[in-house]
């Protein structure tokens, strides 16, 4: 079952085309990783997919809806839901409260949102810092409460957008393991990350960017064995 | 061993009963402020008082929209003097009673108040702050001018007021300070309670997610627009019921007191001094804003120096004073208040809590 479908979608800042022309599918249950270049247009499309920007040309259909030009919220609402790169903690909120944000985004009563804060808090591991300001927590434990948060809004499709990035090896390992966690209890996730390692070993299928373009499109396998993709990201080393 | 993650999830979510102790305390001070006109009836301290309650309500009022939402709207004197406007003209050339005008006013300020919301909030941060402030300009140069509606500069007089009675109590009695002392306690009460729900509501997590951080709010599924106006219209009704009754307990406005750039300012002033964003701050801001003002504006301070003997009332500095202190209080004023943001960036509240939990982390370890 296809959950999200991308129909040529561009994304223009005045001349700089920052998507150009982009399709590609996502089935339910997989793991999809984006990859490409800085400025590559990773963030961007994720942007587009989740109603921040609206697309220049194209259309974008979650569970067969046409989501194009919905607002953000609607667009959680309807269940999807995204980190972000530069984390966005809701730094004088606690980090229970921050989560229980999330989780008021599918009920009114504060009880409940507290209990599915509070389990998701466990699910990540920052359990221990329940009543601790959000922006008081380091870099590691900031990416796992955006994910606690996101998890807490009750996701059918999740866009990561880096969350390794800025981490040492054992905290990726735990995002990692996470995330194959989240896999097995069924979501779907778009992955953006440039720890190719990571990311060959996580992925169901990659997408590759490049400027703006989709420059190829397929298994971890041919994505590395594609002379393409060598040249213009991976170089000789992940051949 | 009690690791410190077992504690925090056994720990019972935070909306514990208060204390007894509180209770009480709550208990005292409510029967002592509704018994102070009794033991006080000086009616300069009554006078303070109402100022002090005036204040309060403004204070509570914005602190909705600029403390919890962020919004820091620095035209709020827009809906004080829709809701002082409306309530007086009703009340001067209709004979409505005040406490029907008030109604009028806050419906029109809540009208006022979307049509503001509209614009403003199609921008964010300075930009903003600089729309609030243009919006109320706009309304302040629409009363001044509209001469046939308003009367312009020269502003309103309640002279023809009817007998105003409540029950079998007659309250157009003026000179009495005593309903007015009693109404601006009982709205200072009721918006203290309308902060408290806010705060622990799913309302108040919306509005403070908004604060933090407006995208990552909208991507956690919480619809800006409608929160922020929901968060404005409670923001402009209950300032418009407190220009009601500035307008019935002042008994004249004009453009000048209740639609200027000033009274905008002394709003905001009165939660950044005291503490953004929190219950109480409102309240320590108003009461040490408006004793504050009142001693500056009356040349107090002047007096004190010669009555400490600090400065000789006849000196060429004791003159000097005398003649320039209270014309530069406003000067004065500004200066302590920049001081108190500089250092107390938090509010008086926030520094005292930094202060006090310092004191006891250090106590206890
Ligand atoms: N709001 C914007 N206005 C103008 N240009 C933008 C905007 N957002 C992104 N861009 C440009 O679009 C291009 C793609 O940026 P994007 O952030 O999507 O790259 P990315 O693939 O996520 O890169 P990185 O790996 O560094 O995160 C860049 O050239 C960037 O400068
Ligand atoms: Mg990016």
């Amino acid at each position: 079952m296809t959950i999200l479908e991308l129909k040529n979608v561009s994304k223009f800042f005045g001349g700089l085309a920052a998507n150009t022309d982009i399709s590609f599918s996502l089935e339910e249950g997989k793991i999809i990783g984006l990859i490409g270049p800085n400025g590559a247009g990773k963030t961007t499309l994720f942007n587009c997919i989740t109603g921040f920007y609206p697309p220049s040309q194209g259309q974008i259909l979650f569970k067969k809806q046409n989501i194009t030009g919905l607002q953000p919220h609607q667009i959680c609402r309807l269940g999807m839901a995204r980190t972000w790169q530069k984390v966005r903690p809701l730094v004088k909120m606690s980090v229970l409260d921050n989560v229980m944000v999330g989780a008021l985004c599918r009920t009114n009563s504060l009880k409940i949102a507290r209990e599915i804060a509070m389990e998701q808090l466990k699910v990540v591991h920052i359990e221990h810092k329940t009543n601790m300001p959000a922006g008081g927590l380091p870099i590691g434990e900031r990416k796992r409460l955006e994910i606690a948060r996101i998890l807490a809004t009750n996701p059918e499709l999740l866009l990561l957008d880096e969350v390794m990035g800025g981490l040492n090896t054992s905290e990726s390992e735990e995002i990692i393991q996470l995330i194959l966690e989240t896999k097995s209890r069924g979501l779907t996730q778009m992955v953006i990350e440039h720890d190719m390692k990571a990311i060959m070993r996580i992925s169901d299928r990659i997408v590759v960017l490049n400027s703006g373009e989709k420059l190829a499109e397929g298994t971890p396998a041919e994505i590395a064995d594609n002379q393409e993709v060598i040249d213009a990201y991976l170089g000789e080393s992940h051949a | 061993m009690n690791s410190p993650a077992k504690s925090a999830i056994t720990k019972p979510p935070k909306s514990k009963a208060p204390p007894v102790t509180y209770l009480l305390a709550t208990v005292a001070l409510l029967s002592l402020l509704f018994a102070f006109p009794q033991i006080v009836d000086s009616p300069y301290t009554l006078h303070m008082m109402i100022l002090i309650f005036l204040s309060i309500i403004l204070g509570e009022s914005w602190n909705i929209l600029g403390g919890y939402t962020g919004q820091y709207s620095v035209g709020h004197a827009a809906y004080f003097g829709t809701g002082a406007y409306t309530t007086m003209m009703l009340m001067q050339y209709a004979q409505v009673p005040p406490w029907l005008g008030v109604w009028v006013g806050v419906a029109v300020a809540i009208i006022v108040a979307l049509a503001i919301g509209s614009i403003c909030f199609r921008l964010r941060g300075p930009y903003f702050v600089l729309a609030s402030i243009a919006a109320a300009e706009i309304i302040r140069l629409t009363a001044l001018n509209v001469k046939s509606f308003t009367n312009g500069a020269e502003g309103i007089l309640a002279t023809d007021i009817p007998p105003l009675k409540l029950g079998a109590i007659l309250i157009t009695d003026f000179s009495s300070k005593l309903p007015f002392y009693y109404t601006g306690l009982i709205l200072v009460l009721l918006t203290i309670l309308m902060t408290w729900l806010v705060q622990h509501s799913k309302l108040g997590y919306c509005l403070q997610a908004i604060r933090e951080d407006q995208d990552a709010a909208h991507s956690l599924g919480i619809n800006l627009t409608l929160h922020k106006n929901i968060a404005l219209i409670i923001s402009a009704a209950f300032t418009s019921t407190a220009g009601s009754f500035y307008a019935v307990y002042i008994g004249f406005i004009d453009p000048t007191s209740v639609l200027s750039l000033d009274m905008s300012v002394q709003i905001v002033l009165i939660c950044i001094i005291g503490g953004i964003g929190t219950i109480f701050g409102p309240v320590a801001g108003a009461i040490i804003l408006v004793p504050l003002s009142e001693a500056l504006r009356s040349n107090m301070i002047a007096q004190g120096l010669f009555k400490a003997g600090l400065v000789g009332e006849e000196s060429s500095i004791g003159i000097f004073l005398k003649d320039n202190l209270a014309h530069s209080h406003v000067l004065i004023y500004g200066i302590l208040v920049v001081v108190v943001i500089l250092f107390m960036p938090e509010g008086v509240l926030g520094f005292i809590s930094k202060f006090v939990h310092g004191k006891t982390r250090r106590g206890v370890s």
